[in-house]
């Protein structure tokens, strides 16, 4: 099967088998090759490197790349269209003292235990105030794209990774984790010509639920409709948390429980999980999510208001904009623009407000409302809450959230990892 | 002009309504969204700002709502049987004195 990717290239997958990944490993200690212990950040993207959720890219990202995306929005190549910069960070100290040089094979652990190759062919410093200005427009340390930023050590390794040890995901992730190839295989089995992408990190209450049904109706359009020829693809990312947002577990089970009582056919619906750190890059992040959903398989993607955005640091419609300035054929996937869906008692109905003449009498989905009611634990009408979905949030604030389906201090402490990198035998 | 009020909502579930009507107050329901009742109890800047410092977690929505968020779920209870028991919605500064004591 074909499995041409963002930038029209082949997915990659640099993954090792086992037998081969073992016998590599004694012989990378037999002649004592340097190792270099990884934290959760490079972690989590040696993963989706090696998968190839971020095809065409084989490695993370030499000097030449980071200023092609900075400058251009491209790869070093200067025709593939990248927006967010994929760079391995180290102090200089820790570079002494490791001994790491250029076109070194460098063996890399997580947690102790062997987990990847690295082939290392830059060695770099950036000036991160420069890159921040040019991914992210500001250079405000609230930013939390710009703070991770800020926070990365003064030199960057840029080289090809070969993962040794796959990852396991724990419950509740593991089914939902699909690998890109996976996800093609999946969708070629459920007879889909078209998937839609839908980006979330909530959970879902109706004014999702309709944004996801109105671009499916939209991009259905002229297709048979003898049987199911298109689906929508949850994508939720799953990695780095603040404090108030939604805690995972409720994410991927709640958005799945759409699926599983009826609110979208079973056949026309899949919820699956990336591994990201969301950089909050509004109209670069869109682009990015674009890319990554490309690998998924994806046909269309849905970029609503505010798209990965925070604070007021991006127009609410920048991340469509963006999509303009491309040059044409430069990306594989179809946006679907969308505006918002609200509540309007005169329609008496969850509407799009790009229909519904109502503006005065609206009510929004406004995210304070929603999360002020969660947390009252007060089960909204199912017309805004489906009432399976309500239950769900709150089975999982018990289960997973330590008695809030928020992010809190206590939750980042003691929360099971979403995947380990068990001992390589 | 009238000074500006931060209201703490308190939504309003079955077991909620049920105590509500029994004091007669129904008519302190407000309904958003497709029906969901809500009783806003007023805050003034002041009170805001004491609430805040009380409860770390808590916060204020400049940017939207201009609402008190985030107290804890018992905090709520806790307003909310001030306002049965009152009868009245303005029982911030009741509901301070207690939590001070
Ligand atoms: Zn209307």
């Amino acid at each position: 099967m074909e499995m041409i990717g963002h930038g029209g290239k082949e997915i990659v997958e640099r993954v090792m088998s086992k037998d081969a990944a073992l016998k590599r490993v004694a012989e990378m200690q037999a002649a004592k090759v340097k190792t270099l212990d990884v934290r959760l950040q490079m972690a989590t993207e040696i993963i989706d490197i090696a998968y190839g959720f971020f095809s065409p890219l084989e490695g993370f990202m030499t000097k030449a790349d980071v200023e092609a995306v900075c400058n251009n929005m491209t790869l070093a190549d200067g025709k593939t269209v990248w927006s967010i910069p994929i760079v391995f960070d180290i102090s200089s100290e820790e570079l002494e003292k490791s001994g790491i040089k250029q076109y070194d094979e460098v063996l890399l652990t997580y947690t102790g235990n062997p987990f990847a190759i690295f082939d290392i062919t830059d060695i770099f410093t950036l000036d991160v105030k420069e890159v921040a200005m040019k991914v992210y427009g500001t250079t405000e340390d609230k930013h939390p794209g710009v703070k991770r930023t800020y926070q990365y050590k003064d030199k960057f390794l840029g080289g090809k990774i070969t993962l040794l040890n796959p990852p396991k995901i724990n419950e509740p992730f593991t089914k939902y984790w699909l690998t890109p190839k996976q996800m093609r295989e999946k969708f070629k089995e459920k007879g889909w010509e078209m998937i839609i992408n839908h980006q979330t990190r909530n959970v879902p209450h109706t004014g999702h639920e309709w944004l996801m049904k109105g671009a499916y109706l939209g991009a259905y359009g002229s297709m048979m409709v003898d049987k199911p020829r298109g689906g929508i693809l949850v994508n939720a990312m799953i990695g780095e948390k603040r404090p108030g947002d939604y805690i995972d577990e409720a994410i991927i089970l709640c958005q799945d429980a759409q699926g599983k009582y009826g609110y979208f056919r079973e056949d026309i619906f899949l919820t699956t999980c990336t591994l990201w750190d969301m950089r909050y890059a509004g109209p670069k992040e869109a682009i990015f999510h674009a890319c990554l959903r490309t690998n998924l398989g994806c046909t269309h993607h849905m970029f609503g208001r505010d798209h990965a955005g925070v604070g007021t640091y991006y127009d609410p419609y920048d991340a469509h904009r963006i999509f303009s300035k491309l040059p044409e054929g430069s990306l594989r996937i179809k946006p679907i623009f969308n505006l918002d869906w609200w509540f309007c008692p005169v329609c008496d109905e969850v509407t799009y407000s790009g229909l519904c003449g109502h503006k005065d009498k609206k009510a929004s989905f406004s995210g304070t409302l929603i999360r002020s009611i969660i947390q009252d634990g007060v089960k909204p009408p199912r017309r805004i809450f489906r009432p399976e979905v309500f239950d769900m949030i709150m089975e999982c604030a018990e289960k997973y959230g330590f008695g809030n389906a928020f992010v809190t201090e206590d939750y980042l402490k003691r929360r099971q990892p979403v995947f380990t990198i068990e001992p390589l035998q | 002009m009238a000074e500006e009020k931060f209201p703490i909502n308190i939504w309003i579930n079955e077991e909620r309504l049920a105590k509500i009507q029994a004091a007669g107050l129904a008519d302190m329901c407000k309904e958003v969204l497709a029906g969901l009742k809500v009783i806003a109890v007023p805050a003034t800047a002041e009170q805001r700002d004491k609430i805040l410092k009380i409860f770390p977690t808590a916060k204020f929505d400049a940017a939207t709502t201009r609402s008190i968020e985030n107290l804890p779920r018992q905090i709520k209870d806790q307003i909310f049987d001030l306002v049965i028991e009152n009868k009245s919605v303005d029982v911030v500064d009741e509901f301070l004195k207690s939590v001070e004591k």
